[in-house]
This record gives structure tokens, C-alpha cells and sequence, in this order.
């Protein structure tokens, strides 16, 4: 019985101090957030993203799935919500807006596949479509920078890849935890 | 008297068969003046309009993805109706690309992948091996009032493509050095099923 409260006493004095020490380290970083977000008076206004054209680099992607890919992506985008405006490349709009993103989206790798010989083997003739998509401020720098895969392996057209795609860009820039509200500092790469 | 004889000399010196010929040449000449001048003035009011079935695929206008229609040339813009609804357009001075694919593509839609599925020992993939037909991609891209870019893509019957994009060449839309894609597209198609 003695021991039991001793016991107890011991566990409360231990998440006391616990508390204690937690507490000092969080309240600098609580004024630290607070100041970079009061200093520049940005993180108030809501971010917008301009959708740049797909660069196809040196792959001999056809112009059907730059365009598909290119007006999937500003649907999807426009779907999850995650920004004020969504611009589209060319769009004078944009140079008015304060707080804007550019979505730069680089293909690095292109499987061209075959409808008729997914439907007659089923587990071959996939389309394959690998992407770099990056966020980027005004001035150049990076926010958010994936490589993000895009198929279609049993049914549906080629161009269904491209849809996949996007969606799956979208999904990148949702999951991120860079937020549309906030200030993007941290360089976030990866692969989905 | 002398009006008399006037009047016979004068029938002497143009008989009735030559003054029919001179009054019809006259005729003749007046109307094929006018003829011309009306053709100066004919050719932007009332130029054929081309039109023929496609499937918009999407990104064009306010038009839904997927669906079938009529695309026309005419009255200077380029136009897509579904049966019964109003259609969409873009005129041509605002397209800035137009470019030719191809693809190959199953017939028959969902009920055919359905009963492909269904068939015993394997029989759908004998049909789907034969379901197949090819079309033409005709991929646009445009821009909107403020500057943005915009793309679509139209499913055509092989060989009608080449019909619209040259009609759209003739009324002005210019189309940049890069390659059109359907012969290299096919032949990375054949290719890939060779293989």
C-alpha cells in the first residue's frame, strides 16, 4: 500500500516535470510561427496556382497526352479545393494575383501501351506515364516537388492514363503538408 | 423622204442577224460583269459550311467530355452540337495549334467489354482481338479571352481529321513546325503490339 503510493507520487512528480520542459520549447516555436506569418503578411491571403503546359523534354510523348494531361490536371486541381484561383498557363489574370504557385510538370518517362492488346492478353500493353511535378514560388523556388506514376493496365482508353495522372497529382499536393494557407518553406520530394 | 432612205441604207448596212448578235453580246457582257462582282462579294457570306461526326474527348468550350456530336467549320469559328442541345464554339482566329494523331480503340463500348468478359474459354479475347478500329485524334489548342491556353482533343472516322484540320488551314489557323504525330503514333502502336 505504501509502496503503491510512492509509486504514484514518483509518476506525478515525472510528468510534472515532463510538462514542465515541454512547455518552454513549444512557446518559442507557437511566437516563432506567429512572427512568420505576421512578418510578411502573406499567409492571411489564400495561395493561387498557375498550371504551366506539360514539358514532354526529349520523349516522343504525343501532343494528345500533353493536352489531356495538361486539362486534367486543371480540373483536378480545381477539385481539391486547395487554392484560391486556379490560373491557366498563358492566363493574364495571374500577374495580378499576390500570392501565386506555378505547377511545372516535367514527363520523364512515357510506356506508350496498346488497348487492343490489354484487352486480348489482359497483362500486357499497359500505358505508363512518370512525371516530375514541382510547385514553385514566383521567384524560383521550389515547394513541392514529386514524381508521380500515371497508368492504365486493364481497361479503358490510353488517354485514361493521363487522367490518372493528374488525379493522382492532386492527391500529392492534398496529402503534402504544405497547405494552401500557409507559408511554403520546406522542400518536400518524393515519389507516389 | 430621206428619212426613208436613211433607214433603208441603214438596214442595208446592219442586217436583222447581226443587230440580234450585237444586243445579245451586249447582254452577255453585262451579265457576266455582274456575275463577277457578285462573286467578289460572295465568299465570306456564303462559304460552304463543313461539318462532320465526332466525339469530343475533352477541353473544348462548354462542350461534355465523352460526347458525340457534329464539328463544323463555319461563320468563322469552329463548332461542336450534340443532337438537340446547343453547341459549343471557338473561333478559328483564337486556335493556335491543330494537330493530327491517331488511335485505335474498341467498338462497341461497355455492353461489348460486358459480354467479352462473359464468353466462355476465353472467346472475348478472340472478338476484342477483331473489335477494334482505328481513329483519328485532332488535338487543338486554343486561347481564351484573357490569355489562357486551353486544349481539346476530338475523336474522328480515320481520314476525316486530315478533312477538318486542312479546312481550318484554309481559313487561316496557322500550324506550328512540330510534326503531326499519327503516322509516328501508329507506327509506336504497331510496334508496341509486335512485340
Amino acid at each position: 500500500m505504501k509502496t503503491s503510493r510512492c509509486n504514484s507520487s514518483i509518476g506525478c512528480g515525472i510528468a510534472l516535470v515532463a510538462i514542465m520542459l515541454a512547455l518552454p520549447s513549444r512557446l518559442p516555436g507557437q511566437t516563432a510561427a506567429a512572427k512568420s506569418s505576421g512578418g510578411n503578411g502573406v499567409s492571411a491571403t489564400p495561395w493561387s496556382v498557375q498550371i504551366d503546359q506539360v514539358d514532354s523534354g526529349n520523349l516522343d510523348l504525343a501532343y494528345s497526352f500533353q493536352i489531356a494531361i495538361y486539362e486534367n490536371l486543371v480540373g483536378e486541381v480545381n477539385k481539391t479545393k486547395q487554392f484560391q484561383q486556379v490560373f491557366r498557363d498563358g492566363d493574364l489574370k495571374a500577374s495580378e494575383v499576390p500570392n501565386l504557385l506555378l505547377l511545372k510538370t516535367t514527363v520523364e518517362k512515357y510506356t506508350p501501351g496498346s488497348e487492343t492488346r490489354r484487352a486480348v492478353t489482359t497483362v500486357s500493353g499497359a500505358t505508363k506515364l512518370t512525371v516530375r511535378s514541382q510547385l514553385l514560388t514566383r521567384e524560383g523556388k521550389v515547394v513541392l516537388e514529386r514524381t508521380v506514376n500515371g497508368d492504365v493496365r486493364f481497361f479503358g482508353s490510353n488517354l485514361r492514363a493521363t487522367h490518372n495522372l493528374a488525379r493522382n497529382i492532386a492527391k500529392t499536393i492534398k496529402q503534402s503538408s504544405w497547405s494552401g494557407s500557409g507559408q511554403p518553406t520546406a522542400i518536400l520530394t518524393g515519389q507516389l | 423622204m430621206d428619212r426613208f432612205v436613211v433607214s433603208r441604207n441603214h438596214r442595208r448596212a446592219y442586217p436583222l442577224g447581226r443587230r440580234h448578235a450585237l444586243w445579245l453580246s451586249t447582254v452577255l457582257l453585262y451579265s457576266s460583269l455582274s456575275a463577277s462582282a457578285q462573286k467578289i462579294t460572295q465568299p465570306g457570306e456564303t462559304s460552304a459550311a463543313f461539318s462532320t461526326r465526332a466525339t469530343h474527348l475533352l477541353g473544348f468550350a462548354n462542350a461534355r467530355n465523352n460526347s458525340t456530336g457534329t464539328l463544323s467549320v463555319q461563320d468563322g469559328s469552329l463548332q461542336f452540337q450534340q443532337n438537340g442541345k446547343p453547341g459549343a464554339q471557338v473561333r478559328i482566329a483564337l486556335i493556335r495549334d491543330v494537330f493530327l494523331g491517331g488511335e485505335s480503340k474498341q467498338v462497341g463500348g461497355l455492353p461489348m467489354t460486358l459480354g467479352e468478359a462473359a464468353a466462355p474459354f476465353g472467346g472475348g479475347r478472340v472478338v476484342s482481338l477483331f473489335a477494334h478500329k482505328k481513329y483519328d485524334t485532332l488535338s487543338l489548342e486554343y486561347v481564351d479571352a484573357d490569355g489562357g491556353i486551353h486544349g481539346a482533343i476530338f475523336q474522328l472516322t480515320k481520314g476525316q481529321g486530315e478533312l477538318v484540320k486542312n479546312e481550318l488551314i484554309a481559313k487561316g489557323v496557322t500550324i506550328n513546325s512540330r510534326q503531326d504525330q499519327s503516322t509516328k503514333e501508329s507506327a509506336a502502336e504497331a510496334k508496341h503490339e509486335n512485340k
